[in-house]
């Protein structure tokens, strides 16, 4: 039963990544990779961590998908220009590695032994509830939590200053009192 | 309850498609998408070894690299906006230049 759910899932997350790199049409590659975000979120229930499931949901599949739409529609991007590939071998040399890539992932992961019994090791999670995530968030990941609170304040300045525009001419504003003491020339330089 | 490795397994897969993905796009968005699938698979790594080691301490730093992918977004929508905006072409290709 378990099985089923999870290859159930996990087709459905395949499906969804092949979906993000097959569309030519940047929109539904971008509804593709919700898919395959949503079923990840499910695969994290199955894997005891139901707190990080509905994050995913509500900032990946919610806030960052969202944003990379809007960002999308906002540069009207979702068809290519010309698809003209410049280097030919590329594709064919990236899908054989790719393939190669994922035989020897895939094979390495049937090496892992698992250090103890499933069942023993699952109820040591408690579920994965905001509780237990939590405690372990205040106490033993304090700091990257402060870390990542400043990371968070610079990317959003940073955001602002990258799509801030320019003023025509790098012209700056002057202020009223600037106005009545300087003529605009000397305010330019 | 199913084993890990075919967890591992499954990440493998995601991951490697992401990377083909993002060798063969040539439109920044899509490129962008593909190093948010592989950024996943790296996060079901986590939570799969999390179960199998009975330890909270990888689930919690999924939540921190969550926290890191969103501001990762932010920043590199603004950084495809800005080029956008210079040169309106998303495609890479075009964007070979580093001068301004």
């Amino acid at each position: 039963m378990n099985m089923v759910v999870f290859v159930l899932l996990a087709l459905l997350a395949i499906v969804g990544a092949f979906g993000v790199i097959l569309w030519k049409n940047a929109i539904y590659s971008a509804l593709s990779l919700v898919g395959t975000l949503l079923s990840l979120a499910c695969i994290f229930v199955t894997l005891e961590a139901q707190f990080l499931a509905s994050v995913q949901v509500i900032v990946y599949a919610g806030a960052i998908m969202v944003l990379f739409l809007f960002v999308i529609m906002l540069l009207n991007a979702q068809y290519p220009s010309d698809e003209v590939d410049p280097l030919e071998w590329v594709a064919p040399a990236a899908i054989a590695g790719g393939i190669v890539l994922a035989g020897a992932i895939a094979y390495t992961a049937f090496l892992f032994k698992a250090p103890k019994p499933l069942e023993e090791a699952a109820k040591a999670l408690q579920g994965g509830t905001p509780g237990p995530v939590g405690e372990t968030l205040f106490t033993k990941f304090l700091l990257p939590f402060e870390a990542v609170s400043l990371l968070l304040i610079v990317a959003v300045v940073g955001a602002v200053a990258l799509v801030k525009r320019e003023p025509e001419g790098k012209q700056v504003r002057e202020t009223l009192e600037e106005r009545a003491t300087h003529t605009p020339e000397e305010v330019v330089a | 309850m199913v084993e890990t490795s075919y967890y591992i397994a499954l990440a493998g897969i995601l991951f490697s498609i992401g990377a083909v993905g993002f060798l063969m796009r040539r439109s920044v968005i899509q490129m962008f998408l593909c190093v948010e699938l592989m950024l996943n698979s790296a996060n079901l790594v986590l939570v799969a070894f999390a179960r199998a080691w009975g330890n909270l301490e990888a689930q919690t730093a999924v939540f921190i690299i969550l926290t890191l992918a969103a501001a990762e977004v932010a920043i590199g929508l603004a950084i495809i906006v800005a080029i956008f905006r210079k040169r309106v072409s998303t495609n890479v290709d075009e964007l070979s230049s580093l001068k301004g």
